[in-house]
């Protein structure tokens, strides 16, 4: 999978720029802080850190951070235009998705997956937990960004798309509707997190060869319709 | 050509003038404030841009029609006037601020048209004023057109004057309820949404703060109670002030501290004196969206 440095610069450039940083930062901050307060003022032995680690982190830090920034990293060049300026050059469309893929993964696992390591440090569950969870989150951004990355091919609203995807199916259905957790990246993520460090109290749903079977059919799928679509794909203004 | 051959003939080329009624600047902030509400649920717009306001309508409404057919059988009405499945609400609320929030503000930063707007008798503060009465109108229509077809659906299957009237009495604590809601998430999802003029981040923005802080409030609640937070009678402080950290919570803190009801349906334990906090912190967190909001035009003026 051949990357592109220039574009893959240029994409950390536009979605880490201009203070967004700051903006991916806070999620999580407060997730550590979080966990700071909850070690200090709680006796050991309550289940809180995997509600924390478990329910915040994968429920809400993975998904949204995924979100922003895997349909901003060419979704945003779709939404302004500038995206005609990389067409035209003779750089493979495939390399565009794959950089742009990666660019995403890296970025989420960068505000997601570290800081879900970091808390899990700090809680007093352990330390196979928290390894767990860490794994769990970078299965996680990689899916997540591969299917947003995709969204942003299909649709102009891709993070409204994304939004209703994420508060819908994974928060609602996936949660209550056993059957939906086959086609839920959340549970893929804790799939591989519950495997590691065996949890009830992570509510996983699915075993480890599925989750990560899954997991691959779905980020491979995703790949390779996002490039099809950028193969093909038509200028369209700004919706209307 | 009205001009003769004589003088001017170049640049009278017999446009007419314009000498009907000039409307001042109520009308602008009318107009203004009329197009955003229609924008606000896409009208105008194609229809994918009517996809999210009218699904999220459609499914906020969907416990409302079930009632109906439901009382209609003989069947008692089972959801509450003032929390109307809290859970949903705040899932499709947050949806709809935080994908309309930024339909509102973020296009007319993101294609530079403020300084046509503020070219004409517009104060700075018109604007957003004109954008907030339109937002917190349209989540208005989201909110309470399903309290109203659960009153309606409900009152049709009743009979005798004293079972209506008790139905409206039950009614009218719901629909302040969601006044509140309207006023307070039109003013920080305005206020958010206006920081950038890129949609995908204005969405975003809205979308992490409200469902963080949501999960976030939660989160500290069942951690603090073991169980069912709005069961507990005695709560501690430790679970009051998690009540905060979310306007969700806000909401149902401020409901509960004005003498609503408790139930699986609630979101914190009742307040008791606590709860002129709660009626602080949530009047602090709209004046602060409103003054950021106000603020943000004040400087797009001066550019």
């Amino acid at each position: 999978m051949p990357l592109n440095p220039t574009v893959a610069a240029i994409t950390l450039r536009a979605t880490l720029g201009r203070r967004r940083a700051l903006l991916f930062a806070i999620a999580p901050v407060i997730l550590i802080v979080l966990t700071l307060v909850l070690r200090a003022g709680r006796p050991p032995g309550t289940l809180w850190p995997e509600r924390v680690l478990g329910d915040f982190g994968f429920s809400v830090l993975l998904p949204l951070t995924a979100l922003v920034i895997g349909t901003s990293v060419l979704g945003a060049e779709i939404d302004d235009g500038s995206i005609i300026h990389l067409l035209a050059t003779p750089v493979r469309r495939r390399d565009v998705i794959a950089t742009k893929f990666v660019v995403a993964s890296v970025l989420t696992m960068l505000f997601t997956a570290v800081p879900e390591l970091i808390a899990g440090l700090i809680a007093p569950s352990g330390a196979k937990l928290a390894f767990a969870l860490f794994a769990g989150a970078l299965v996680g951004s990689v899916i997540y960004s591969a299917v947003f990355v995709m969204v942003s091919t299909i649709t102009a609203r891709a993070i409204a798309v994304g939004l209703l995807y994420v508060l819908i199916w994974e928060a609602l259905l996936a949660n209550f509707v056993g059957g939906a957790r086959i086609l839920s990246v959340g549970h893929y993520a804790l799939g591989v997190a519950n495997a590691i460090a065996p949890d009830q109290a992570l509510n996983a749903g699915l075993s480890l060869t599925t989750s990560l079977v899954m997991a691959i059919v779905v980020a491979v799928g995703a790949l390779v319709l996002a490039t099809r679509r950028l193969t093909s794909f038509v200028i369209t203004g700004d919706s209307a | 050509m009205s001009a003769s051959a004589t003088e001017s003939v170049i640049h009278d080329i017999g446009y007419r003038r314009y000498d009907g009624p000039r409307l001042r600047r109520a009308a602008i902030v009318r107009a203004l404030a009329w197009h955003s509400f229609r924008s606000a649920f896409g009208f105008g717009r194609s229809a994918k841009a009517k996809v999210v306001p009218v699904l999220a309508l459609a499914l906020l409404s969907l416990p409302a029609v079930i009632n109906a057919v439901s009382v209609s059988q003989g069947n008692q009405r089972t959801i509450g006037y003032d929390t109307y499945i809290v859970g949903l609400r705040i899932v499709v609320m947050l949806i709809f601020v935080a994908v309309q929030a930024p339909e509102l503000v973020s296009r007319d930063l993101r294609n530079r048209v403020l300084p046509l707007y503020f070219s004409r008798p517009l104060r700075p503060v018109d604007y957003p004023f004109a954008k907030y009465v339109a937002f917190t109108a349209a989540c208005l229509v989201m909110i309470e057109v399903p309290v109203l077809v659960l009153y309606v659906g409900t009152i049709v299957s009743l009979h005798g004057g004293s079972a209506v009237w008790a139905e409206t009495r039950a009614l009218i604590p719901g629909l302040l309820v969601g006044l509140m809601w309207a006023v307070v998430m039109a003013a920080i999802s305005l206020a958010l949404a206006s920081l950038t003029g890129r949609r995908a981040f204005a969405t975003g923005a809205i979308a992490i703060f409200f469902f963080l802080t949501e999960i976030l409030a939660v989160v500290v609640l069942h951690a603090e109670t073991r169980g069912d937070p709005a069961a507990l009678t005695h709560a501690s402080t430790a679970v009051k002030v998690a009540g905060l950290f979310s306007p969700f919570t806000l909401f149902d803190g401020v409901r509960r501290w004005l003498g609503g009801t408790g139930g699986d349906q609630a979101l914190v334990p009742d307040p008791g004196s606590f709860g002129v906090i709660y009626v602080v912190v949530l009047l602090a967190l709209l004046a602060a969206s409103l003054l950021g909001l106000a603020a943000r035009y004040r400087k797009a003026a001066l550019s």
